[in-house]
């Protein structure tokens, strides 16, 4: 099972700095494991977890969520807010019982395509070993019968 | 006893006087061990007025309900810390004026009630200080720890459990002064972020959305707690978050009327350990 597990992992990446980070992996021919799914968001500060939240009603196996550098935010001061929102949220996730190891947050810059390349594929391979998260799938197979 | 009669004499004469034009206090329930709130205009109907360790609700949250400020000068109500520190973040949020609230203020430990000097919000800073400094010991953590220390995926498990049993009532919600959208995220369908049934996997997310909402601004008073018909423990979350503020950002809910709600501000230098 483990072997052919293929993850289903969404990313909510900042427009101006992990965005272009990925692009720029891409357009560097780096290459990284195509279970990605790669969703852009003008800022850190704009993704609210709310969308995490969604992206595991949705069925995802592991969610990463990365922006700018403190003190490189566009908009100046949304990571900042976003770091501290993060923070609360994951020790609120672990608490319940979703496991913090399928929720990664990382500051990635536009010049660093090589780390985004190397953290999508160090995810995947983690969140390979975990399988998929049956509890919550469980929840959602039984709610939609 | 002696004691909590004073209070409750104060509320008359304020109402006698003429200080106030609504007093917010205690009556007797419909069962002999059950208190509700009362609503009070008059000095003659003060005297139904009663105070004793049953009064345990934090009566704040009708101030934040109907837009009842709006119709009285001056209004006083009785409360406990958590109650008073709800005034600091009404207050703090916007949704009250705090020089409208005369606090009639007091305390139950171990049965007896104490009463409380002061008058306006910050009359009580003092208190409020102090109460910080012992706010979740180990005592108060030792539930909330015993699910720590489980396996994530048993701590899944007993919320599951738990939340299984949540019927979507949403009294968790009205019974909290600090929970007063008007429309609340649960009821917004374009889209719909929370699963609407009441199944488990909505029950999950509608318990993560309601304690992320309370995360810093949730005062204690335990008012959701009592609320919920089926006795989920919801206190254990909202103390783990509360500790979780404290712990991290130094932060005690409610401790002035000017203090910046700890997710709608930061620190350059806030810690990150968790960020790659
Ligand atoms: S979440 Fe519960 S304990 Fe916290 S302020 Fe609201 S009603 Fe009180
Ligand atoms: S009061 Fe209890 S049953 Fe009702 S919505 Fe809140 S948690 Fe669910």
């Amino acid at each position: 099972m483990a072997d052919n597990f293929e993850p289903r992992i969404i990313a909510f990446v900042c427009n101006y700095c992990t965005y272009a980070g990925a692009d720029l992996a891409g357009t560097s021919r780096l290459k990284y494991p195509a279970n990605v799914r790669i969703v852009r968001l003008p800022c850190t500060g704009r993704i609210s977890p709310l969308f995490l939240l969604k992206a595991l009603q949705k069925g995802a196996d592991g969610i990463l969520v990365s922006g700018c550098h403190p003190g490189d935010c566009h908009f100046i001061s949304g990571n900042y807010h976003a770091r501290r929102r993060w923070s609360i949220f994951r020790t609120l996730l672990d608490f319940l019982g979703i496991p913090k190891e399928r929720i990664w947050f990382s500051w990635v810059s536009a010049s660093e395509g090589r780390k985004f390349a190397d953290l999508i594929t160090e995810f995947t391979e983690n969140i390979k070993q975990l399988g998929p998260f049956t509890q919550y799938d469980k929840l959602i197979k039984e709610m939609s019968e | 006893m002696m004691q909590s009669s004073e209070l409750t004499t104060k509320a008359k004469e304020y109402l006698r006087i003429a200080k106030v034009d609504l007093v917010i206090g205690y009556l007797e329930g419909t069962t002999k061990d059950r208190r509700r709130a009362g609503f009070i205009r008059s000095a003659e109907e003060a005297d139904n007025l009663v105070l004793d360790e049953r009064c345990e609700d934090n009566l704040a949250v009708y101030l934040v309900k109907e837009n009842l400020l709006a119709r009285y000068k001056k209004v006083a109500i009785f409360l406990n810390p958590a109650g008073i520190r709800t005034i600091n973040v009404l207050a703090s949020e916007e949704q009250i004026e705090a020089d409208k609230i005369v606090i009639l203020g007091f305390e139950i430990t171990g049965g007896d009630v104490r009463i409380l000097d002061g008058e306006s919000v910050d009359d009580f800073s003092e208190l409020i200080a102090q109460l910080k400094l012992k706010a979740f010991d180990s005592e108060q953590m030792a539930d909330v720890d015993e699910i720590d220390s489980l396996d994530v995926d048993k701590r899944f498990e007993y919320w599951r459990g738990e939340f299984s049993k949540c019927i979507k009532c949403y009294a968790c919600r009205q019974a909290c002064p600090m929970c007063y959208c008007n429309r609340c995220i649960v009821e917004c369908n374009q889209p719909q972020w929370i699963c609407r049934s009441a199944h488990t996997l909505g029950n999950f997310e509608w318990n993560i959305v309601r304690a992320f909402h309370l995360a810093g601004r949730c005062v204690g008073c335990g008012n959701c707690e009592r609320a919920c018909p089926v006795d989920i423990p919801l206190m254990k979350i909202n103390r783990k978050l509360g500790k979780e503020v404290l712990d991290r950002f130094d932060y005690f809910v409610g401790s002035s009327k000017d203090q910046q709600a700890v997710l709608t501000s930061f620190k350059q230098d806030d810690p990150q350990e968790f960020i790659l």
